[in-house]
């Protein structure tokens, strides 16, 4: 009797879901109109939400957009998964928001696709579509467009951070490579690979290298080929041996220590305490600023919280009726660039001039592109900072 | 108090703590029905979500629940999702056959659960070493395969096209419908769940009444990988990706599932294949309350510390039912 008590009610549970839910989710036909003074409201789907990268770009929508805009801004929690990355976007679609600014890459036609059958404006933030990916999606109305930097963006600030050790005369380096095989940190290390000078398993060519670092999942040290710039160790994750390789690392005494990615975070405190030169792609944050005043960090390749700007920008346009194309017709593709620093006073200069109520990206600078405004005066913009 | 007396007290408690797990679920049901009307929000749009949310959870589960009702804690059975439905993907984009990817997500599906099964009985180690380090290899190949094929986008799909007309309603439920009538036939109407339970009960007094443990620890584990063939399949039709992160999730879950559906961890007698169910979407209904009534402002985390309290308070009431004079019944 229980049993089938149990059974049965669990069943009308299950059915009672299945019932509610079956009939197709209409699209989202109340997108505010512009100037209707409506209240934009935008989900943001992020897989990082501790990293200083990823709080400055939350600091910047939450605590500067959202107060000169008439928008709200509403951060899912981590993200592990594509099912979860789905799932968060038809939750917003439920709760009527407008748009999805993706700072999430687990499955990025997943998310694209079901914005589309949602009705909801999507856009990447940060980091890129692949080219196949881009070239399906690309005359999709629903997809507004991407700005960040693109795999080529990645292997060129790898190429000439390692470039920039190699004219500075480094005969020794040791190289973290980050969390390969994320693709990001891959093309990175690529790049710093061939900007040393150094070739992999013959190739010096961005894809020639990255595509054999996919497959090794990290760097193969035998497959290392360099000229006056040697490579002394190599590793890459974080993990219970990861000290134990950068003490070997800093007791060879390298001319300087290349990663691409979280040295800062990870390794800051060990290599000032070594007195080695470190560099890093990373954000201007304050832990990096310290470290370029205070301690061996001498090159930062990072990016700027109001380098977001923008995106945001383009996508509250849409929502709008206001969306940006290309001659073709085409969603906003821009790779946007690194900016360098290599001494404290540039450091301040980018980092100080990008905080609290005066962002790069500003609201007077942003006011320029919001509303209708073409796509070259747009990219212009964007590639002005 | 006399023998009768607690012989009634007893049966009370338990029938009380037996029909709480689906008073709960009922419960959950209507706050979310609740909350998302008062929000405003879509409860057609809300109630899919949690559905696709918890099928896949509630399949695999309930599968899960005949290595449970041993006494045996699997914890690979989301790293062997992961490789499932990463084998699968492969199979199609290397031959473009749905039905041999099907089979293969099947296949390698019950070939892992059997492996960690005739691991433990080759070497007799408990299943939970075993499952721990299938946990691992399989999380570790499969990652490999992901990376290595995903390239610059970072996981392997096939194409949406193919699976889209099954990700609907009516697919996922007649899929759990007619997986969740197999298992509730076979462990309830049939010698094979008898026994197990008897095994998970008392695994000294089975042997000696002549079960062969390694016949029944078998059976429970291809259920088991038949459970997490179907959890692959139902991720896949969702989204038709795989990431080296997908159902990353599951294996923890499954415990959170069948201990919020009423079965205890240590399975035995009064283990119940419903509890897999009732569980797996009473927590994905929790945690669904849980984020619309919590800001997401105001922390992150906060909603799985309130979820892990909730997972407390029910295995405090769940064991309370242990805790008896009386031999199970």
């Amino acid at each position: 009797m229980k049993k089938a008590l149990a059974l049965i009610l669990a069943l009308v549970m299950v059915l009672a879901l299945a019932a509610c839910g079956s009939s197709a989710p209409a699209a989202n036909n109340d997108a505010p109109a512009a100037d209707s003074g409506k209240t934009v409201k935008i989900g943001v789907l992020v897989s990082d939400v501790s990293g200083e990268e990823a709080l400055g770009f939350r600091a910047y929508y939450e605590n500067y957009i959202a107060k000169n805009y008439n928008v709200e801004f509403t951060y899912t929690e981590q993200l592990e998964d594509a099912a979860a990355e789905k799932a968060a976007i038809e939750k917003f679609a439920a709760q009527g928001y407008d748009a999805i600014l993706s700072l999430a890459a687990s499955d990025r036609t997943t998310q694209i696709e079901t914005c589309e059958a949602n009705g909801l404006y999507y856009a990447v933030v940060s980091g890129m579509l692949d080219d196949a990916q881009f070239e399906q999606f690309k005359s999709n109305e629903h997809f507004v467009g991407q700005i960040g930097p693109s795999m080529d963006t990645e292997f060129e600030a790898g190429y000439a951070m390692g470039k920039y050790f190699a004219d500075q005369g480094a005969k020794t380096v040791g190289i973290y490579g980050a969390f390969i095989p994320n693709p990001m940190h891959v093309y990175r290390t690529a790049g710093v690979l061939a900007g040393l000078g150094c070739t992999y398993g013959g190739a010096s060519d961005k894809d020639g290298i990255a595509g054999q670092l996919f497959g090794d999942q990290g760097v193969d040290m035998s497959k290392v080929q360099c000229g006056d710039t040697q490579i002394i160790g190599y590793f890459q994750g974080f993990g219970d041996t990861t000290f134990d390789e950068l003490f070997a690392i800093i007791g060879q005494q390298p001319d300087a220590f290349l990663s691409v990615g979280m040295a800062t975070t990870f390794f800051a405190d060990s290599l000032n305490g070594a007195n080695i030169p470190y560099s890093d792609i990373d954000s201007f944050t304050s832990g990096n600023a310290a470290n370029m005043a205070d301690g061996t960090l001498v090159y930062l390749a990072g990016k700027y919280s109001s380098s977001i700007g923008p995106i945001f920008a383009a996508t509250l346009n849409a929502v709008n009726g206001n969306p940006i194309r290309d001659a073709q017709g085409n969603a906003l593709s821009i790779s946007q660039g690194y900016l360098v620093a290599t001494d404290s006073e540039t450091f301040d200069n980018i980092f100080n001039g990008d905080k609290g109520d005066s962002p790069i990206f500003s609201k007077d600078l942003l006011d320029t592109v919001i509303g209708a405004v073409s796509y070259d005066d747009f990219v212009s913009l964007v590639e002005s900072k | 108090m006399d023998n009768e007396a607690i012989l009634r007290k007893y049966k009370r408690r338990q029938r009380l703590i037996d029909i709480l797990p689906v008073v709960a679920l009922a419960a959950l049901f209507a706050i979310l029905v609740a909350t998302v009307q008062s929000k405003g929000y879509r409860l057609d749009m809300y109630l899919k979500i949690v559905f696709n949310e918890g099928v896949v959870l509630a399949v695999v589960a309930t599968g899960a629940v005949f290595i449970y009702t041993l006494g045996s804690f699997d914890i690979s059975l989301g790293a062997s999702t992961l490789f499932s439905a990463t084998l699968g993907v492969m199979t199609y984009n290397a031959t473009q056959s749905l039905p041999l990817m099907i089979l293969v997500i099947f296949g390698v599906a019950v070939g892992c659960s059997l492996l960690s099964s005739v691991l433990a009985s080759v070497f007799h180690i408990p299943v939970f070493v075993t499952t721990v380090a299938m946990m691992s290899v399989l999380s570790a190949i499969a990652a490999q395969i992901i990376t290595t094929n995903g390239g610059a986008v970072g996981g392997i799909s096939i194409p949406s096209a193919l699976v889209k007309p099954l990700d609907n309603m009516g697919f996922k439920i007649a899929v759990l419908a007619v997986f969740w009538l197999i298992c509730f036939f076979v462990f309830d109407f049939t010698k094979i769940g008898r026994k197990q339970k008897f095994l998970g009960g008392n695994p000294v007094c089975a042997q000696l009444t002549g079960i062969q443990v390694n016949k029944y620890a078998i059976i429970a584990f291809v259920m088991a990988g038949i459970g997490v063939g179907l959890g692959a399949f139902l991720t896949l039709v969702y989204t038709p990706s795989v990431t080296a992160t997908t159902a990353g999730s599951i294996g923890m879950n499954i415990v959170v599932a069948i201990v919020f559906g009423g079965m205890p961890i240590s399975g035995g007698p009064r283990s119940r294949i419903y509890s897999a169910l009732v569980g797996g979407f009473s927590y994905i209904l929790l945690n669904n309350i849980l984020k619309l009534l919590i800001d997401s402002n105001i922390g992150y985390g906060v909603s799985q510390i309130v979820s892990a309290v909730f997972f407390l308070a029910v295995v405090y009431v769940t064991g309370l039912n242990y805790r008896s004079q009386m031999l199970p019944r």
